[in-house]
């Protein structure tokens, strides 16, 4: 600790004398009128002993004095080493992308040098290193008072792009100021090979201070490489010398998460990889991973319609032989399809059944019928439809021309090649400007030995995406309402063409797909205009002002920029993602500057002045004493004297934050619902979130009062106060000791109820929460090993639990859709109330409430209905636990009545 | 009623609390019957009154028959005595005389001083309100009675009846203030009857002063000390500067409670004093505190006053 003024502290010089004067002046008397004044006119004269000012008054008084006195001296706590030189304080502040994560130290540190330069009395000046908003070059601001450049420094802000070295090192090599001390504030990577250069320019402008190196490593999230069940997530870093793990939430376009995935970071590694499973339907509600910790630009990865997944539907014309290998009419798309899209197979019906992107008919016509309608109702929604041609296609009827297909086709087919012909099979032309296909390199070895015709027509032209060398179309299209038909005049399979042996197959169906969700590929040099772009800390806003349009063939090679920032692209409906991880560099570590003082960025504590403080404290000793005073001159009644110093104390203390839920309170004397701690702290977090806003919603809702939940553990807590226990179980769950079996059984055979939520189920499972929880069921059924579980039956709506409060149809939680079971005959020694529950819903984190009162996990398939259905089940559960089957005992009230006689 | 006492220091005196005030000590002293006041002389008054002189005059009791004589009016013969006495007219002829019968004059003081107008927090009402209500009670009771009031002031306004007590509230409410703290130096009628209701907290020999020169008058009467609580034990502690309200120095008392006893003592002595002083002039002496009942002392005054 140090003193600005230590001059002051003479003054402490003074305090003896002040306590003589105190002592000696008695405190002031009371006064009172009096009419009998006369016969007390000389009546004191007797008084011998003068009043003296108590010494625990003097004491406060002399205490009050001190204090002002050393606030006055300016002492300052965790002071810094003064900087050398003599000159301005150039502090120069790494503010590219890899700042953001602990800009608020950063801000910190750069606020400590600024304050041991005023301490100095130094003018500063600030020299950010990456480009601004407006694309200038980084420039260094004149020295000026600490004051003004505090306004200054206060504004900065981490841009998401990388700092500019060239421009800093041309800027510093402009600074001529004498005597110059330089604090570095480095975010520790070097943006480039031009950092040498930046650095010894740094060091040749004075004497250097570094303040760096003890951060977190310098992440970057990179764009997932799409899988076949889901997304690679990718991470670069710094190398670290312990391993870590970084974990990725997958979110949707409202902010919220629809899953967690954890990437483990090897020691010294520079990247590191996971793989997020994720069901298809899941999959395209994906709008950005974000790396949990610190906001950062860096840490953002908008997804757009590349990484979207589109569920495929696959119908062959011959069911028979389509499963055959290598002849088969589906083996190839299937082979083309799988890595990159999900694939369904079925009847027409049960595929248009779900939610599909894309049907594709191979070689399977559409008579008329319930299939025919179906299918063109769900083109006619937007759906993409693509044939096949083949030998059923060909022997179409001439007088029955199907509305399904694009083009007219002529009867028959045309063979190119063969023994009896003197053609040769066809190759390809190269594919149209305003084709999908456009760009794709056409192969010479691709050949179509048969294939059908098109009628001729003034649009054939304009339908064709591709054509064969000699002009005729290979594959048309048209769109029909909101959707698209994409016809290929050739089989699937190799009968017909070498086409489905070619790489190029696979493109072709990629780029089909892709134009799926109605987006129509964008020209290749079509420039789109920025719409939003991230800033420093990865949140979407309005673009720059130097932003500019991005062609988007440029997208995979343009490093971020203030001119072209990371973010979204182009039109509403068809958004193009340019991300920060895409294009840079993984970044390098930067060595330090040479000669430099290194101090770290926390070992910079920020300066706290205690003088304001110990000013506040003597003021509040005046205050006291003012009271005492007061009290002791009996211009108070005690009582005022009490208010006062409750207002007085209630001022200091502030008012504590209000909790809508009851904390702290033995279990006995208050209704509070417990769940049973897994030890996971992620799925335990959500488990109490979601009884805190479940304990809210009924204490809001209905007459029962929860107060906060509380985390259990059978076999050592004490059970019988908890009416519920909310029982999450993961995959990893062991199974359970005898004692917890016991105690459990015991809880249950007592009455007591418990909800075992497997958070989702595995692949192939029904409901939404398919996929989410694979194991889950193997664990369910390890933990209940010891466990007494009644015959189970689903949960229908005649069960009083989907009565109890609400009246309910299903019972949704995060999850919707899979079956709730619950004790299949009616146990009347336990008030026929089931005892265990079970489903896969993930009802916690359909219930949970986070700090600010949002729901911080989205529902799937979604909706407000859907989180509302979720919480009247959790109100009907509580009412089931607490009032049992009271509720069906109405069902019995038309009978109660009618043998009353009523 | 006490509600709409009129408040002490309030600058203006509306007409509606001016008949408050003898209501309320009509209230207070209707459970006395009517005061005639003990008068072996009464003051010189041609008022008629239940005082009966020894003399003929205005009357309704008999006095004495004289002999008739030339000039009397035929109709005060009376036929009856002057037949039996047998002689002839006119010298057997009487006339009846009736004693001459006069009113009492009863003058009333109540202290105008500052330092009545103070009241503890352990009484309810300042002295000076106490005071007046016991005046205005008195006045009432002795205009019952058939007794003429004055309040001792410039000038000195007698009222008899009913009506009387009014206008003596409204006398007494308009009296300015005096700090003197005695009874001012009047023509008053001589053997009238007095009371004086006040704190008499002045030094003992202006006191004397003040009586004798009521009792050279000649009057007789009562004095009455009106004190505060507060006054009679000094109920304060620690150190306390007291300020006197007729602009007296001011007392710094370093401890109240050391000196309470030997205030207390010297309160005694005063009281002594001024028993002395009402005894050697033949007055009456009583004291009043503020926090007991006002029926005590006004009870105390009708027995001083009344005929035994």
């Amino acid at each position: 600790m140090i003193f600005a003024a230590p001059w002051t502290l003479l003054a402490l010089a003074i305090l003896p004398l002040l306590w003589w004067l105190l002592r000696v002046t008695p405190p002031a008397p009371r006064s009172e009128n009096f009419p009998a004044i006369r016969l007390l006119a000389d009546l004191r004269a007797r008084e011998e002993t003068p009043a003296r000012t108590p010494w625990w008054l003097l004491a406060l008084r002399i205490l009050a004095a001190a204090l002002v006195i050393v606030a006055l001296a300016g002492p300052v706590l965790d002071a810094g080493r003064a900087l050398p030189g003599r000159g301005p304080v150039l502090l120069v502040m790494d503010n590219g992308w890899a700042s953001a994560t602990d800009w608020p130290r950063r801000m910190q540190a750069a606020g400590s040098m600024l304050d041991r330069a005023q301490r100095a009395g130094r003018p500063a000046a600030l020299l950010a290193t990456a480009p601004d908003q407006t694309g200038a070059p980084p420039a260094a601001t004149p020295p000026m008072p600490v004051a003004d450049l505090r306004a200054r420094l206060a504004t900065l802000r981490p841009e998401p792009w990388p700092s500019d070295r060239v421009g800093a090192a041309a800027a510093l090599a402009r600074w001529n100021h004498a005597g110059t001390a330089v604090a570095y504030l480095s975010d520790g990577v070097t943006y480039g090979a031009d950092f040498p250069a930046f650095a010894s320019t740094l060091s040749a402008v004075g004497p250097v201070t570094e303040l760096c190196c003890d951060g977190p490593p310098v992440r970057l999230l990179l764009p997932p490489q799409p899988e076949a069940d889901g997304l690679a997530l990718r991470l670069a870093q710094t190398p670290m010398a312990d391993p870590a793990t970084a974990a990725v939430l997958a979110q949707s376009g409202d902010g919220r998460t629809l899953a967690r995935s954890t990437i483990a970071v090897p020691a010294g590694a520079a990247a590191s990889e996971t793989k997020l499973v994720l069901p298809p339907e899941v999959r395209n509600r994906l709008a950005r991973l974000v790396l949990e910790g610190s906001p950062s630009a860096a840490g953002v990865v908008l997804l757009d319609e590349r990484w979207r997944r589109r569920p495929v539907g696959l119908v062959a014309g011959d069911l028979a032989s389509a499963e055959a290998p290598l002849t088969g009419s589906l083996f190839y798309l299937r082979r083309a399809l799988a890595p990159f899209v999900e694939l369904r197979e079925g009847s027409v019906a049960s595929l248009l059944g779900r939610d599909i992107s894309v049907l594709i008919l191979a070689d399977r016509p559409l008579p008329e019928g319930s299939d025919r309608t179906a299918v063109t109702q769900w083109v006619e929604k937007g759906g993409l439809l693509i044939r096949f041609a083949g030998p059923r296609t060909a022997e179409l009827p001439i007088g029955d021309s199907d509305p399904l297909l694009p083009v007219k086709l002529l009867g028959g087919d045309r063979q190119l090649g063969g023994a009896l012909s003197w053609s040769q099979p066809a190759s390809l032309a190269a594919f149209p400007p305003g084709s999908p296909f456009a760009g794709l390199a056409a192969p010479a070895e691709v050949k179509v030995s048969r294939q059908v015709l098109a009628e001729p027509s003034a649009q054939l032209s304009t339908q064709t995406w591709a054509a064969l060398a000699d002009g005729t179309p290979l594959v048309t299209q048209t769109t029909r309402g909101a959707g698209r038909i994409v016809l290929f005049h050739v089989t699937a399979n190799a009968d017909w063409s070498n086409l489905p042996l070619s790489g190029l197959f696979v493109d072709m169906l990629r780029r089909l797909v892709e134009l799926s969700v109605g987006v129509a590929g964008a020209p290749a040099n079509m420039v789109l205009a920025p719409a939003e772009s991230l800033d420093g800390f990865g949140v979407l806003g309005r673009p720059p002002d130097a932003a500019t349009g991005l062609a988007t063939d440029a997208f995979a090679t343009t490093p971020p920029s203030p001119r072209h920032p990371a973010g979204l692209y182009g039109p509403e409906n068809g958004r193009q993602a340019l991300n920060l991880g895409t294009a840079l560099p993984p970044p390098v570590a930067a060595s330090r500057i040479s000669g430099a003082q290194v101090e770290g960025l926390s070992a910079t504590a920020p300066e706290r002045a205690l003088g304001p403080w110990l000013m506040a404290a003597a003021l509040a000793l005046l205050a006291i004493d003012l009271l005492i005073s007061l009290l002791l001159r009996g211009l108070l009644r005690r009582r005022a004297v009490g208010i006062a110093a409750a207002v007085l104390v209630a001022a200091l203390l502030g008012t504590p934050p209000a909790h809508p839920l009851e904390t702290g309170q033995h279990p006995a004397l208050a209704t509070r619902l417990g769940f049973i701690a897994t030890g996971d702290p992620q799925v335990d977090g959500i488990a109490r979130a979601g009884l805190e806003g479940l304990s809210d919603y009924v204490n809001r809702r209905t007459a029962a009062t929860l107060v906060e939940p509380d985390a259990v553990a059978p076999g050592e807590t004490d059970l019988s106060f908890y009416p519920l226990l909310y029982w999450p179980v993961t995959a990893s769950a062991q199974p359970l000791s005898p004692a917890q079996a016991a105690a459990l059984n015991d809880y249950m055979a007592r009455g007591g109820i418990i909800l075992i939520d497997t958070r989702g189920s595995g692949d192939g499972e029904e409901g939404s929460g398919a996929g989410f929880a694979p194991g889950a069921e193997a664990a369910l059924r390890r933990v209940a090993q010891g466990l007494a579980i009644p015959p189970l039956a689903p949960l229908t709506t005649e069960h009083v639990l989907a009565r109890a409060f609400y009246l309910l149809q299903d019972f949704p939680g995060r999850f919707a859709g899979s079956g709730v079971w619950v004790q299949r005959d009616q146990d009347r020694a336990n008030d026929s109330v089931s005892p265990v529950i079970i489903g896969a819903n993930d009802w916690a984190a359909a219930w949970a409430v986070d700090e600010a009162g949002r729901n911080p996990y989205a529902t799937i398939p979604g909706g407000a209905r859907q989180r509302t259905l979720a919480y009247r089940f959790g109100v009907n559960l509580v009412m089931y636990a607490l009032t049992g089957n009271y509720k069906g005992d109405q069902v019995h009230v038309p009978a109660i009545l009618q043998r009353l006689g009523q | 009623l006490a509600d709409v006492t009129p408040r002490r220091g309030s600058p203006v005196r509306a007409a509606g609390p001016l008949k408050a005030e003898p209501l309320r000590a009509e209230a207070l002293g209707a459970a006395l019957p009517p005061l005639l006041v003990a008068a072996e002389r009464v003051a010189a008054t041609v008022a008629q009154g239940v005082h009966g002189r020894r003399r003929v005059g205005q009357g309704d009791s008999f006095w004495q028959f004289r002999p008739f004589v030339a000039g009397d009016a035929v109709s005060r013969i009376d036929w009856r005595q002057s037949a039996k006495s047998g002689r002839a007219a006119p010298h057997g002829w009487f006339v009846r005389e009736t004693e001459w019968e006069a009113a009492q004059t009863v003058c009333l003081w109540r202290d105008p001083s500052g330092s009545m107008r103070w009241r503890s927090r352990l009484a309810s009402e300042d002295k000076r309100d106490r005071a007046g209500l016991l005046l205005l009670a008195l006045a009432s009771l002795l205009l019952r009675g058939g007794e003429r009031v004055a309040l001792i002031d410039t000038p000195l306004r007698t009222v008899h009846g009913r009506v009387g007590l009014e206008r003596l509230a409204d006398t007494m409410m308009r009296a300015p203030d005096d700090d003197t703290g005695l009874p001012p130096t009047l023509a008053l009628p001589r053997y009238a009857t007095v009371a004086l209701l006040g704190d008499f907290l002045s030094p003992l020999d202006e006191i004397q002063a003040a009586v004798g020169r009521l009792a050279a008058i000649p009057v007789r009467g009562h004095l009455l000390q009106v004190l505060d609580p507060a006054e009679a034990v000094l109920p304060y502690e620690g150190r306390i500067r007291f300020r006197g309200l007729e602009r007296e120095a001011d007392a710094l008392v370093p401890r109240v409670e050391s000196i309470r006893s030997a205030y207390v003592e010297r309160l005694a002595a005063q009281q002594e004093g001024l028993a002395t002083i009402a005894r050697a002039a033949g007055f009456g002496f009583s004291v009043h505190r503020t926090d007991h009942a006002p029926e005590t002392a006004l009870l105390a005054l009708y027995t001083a006053l009344a005929v035994r």
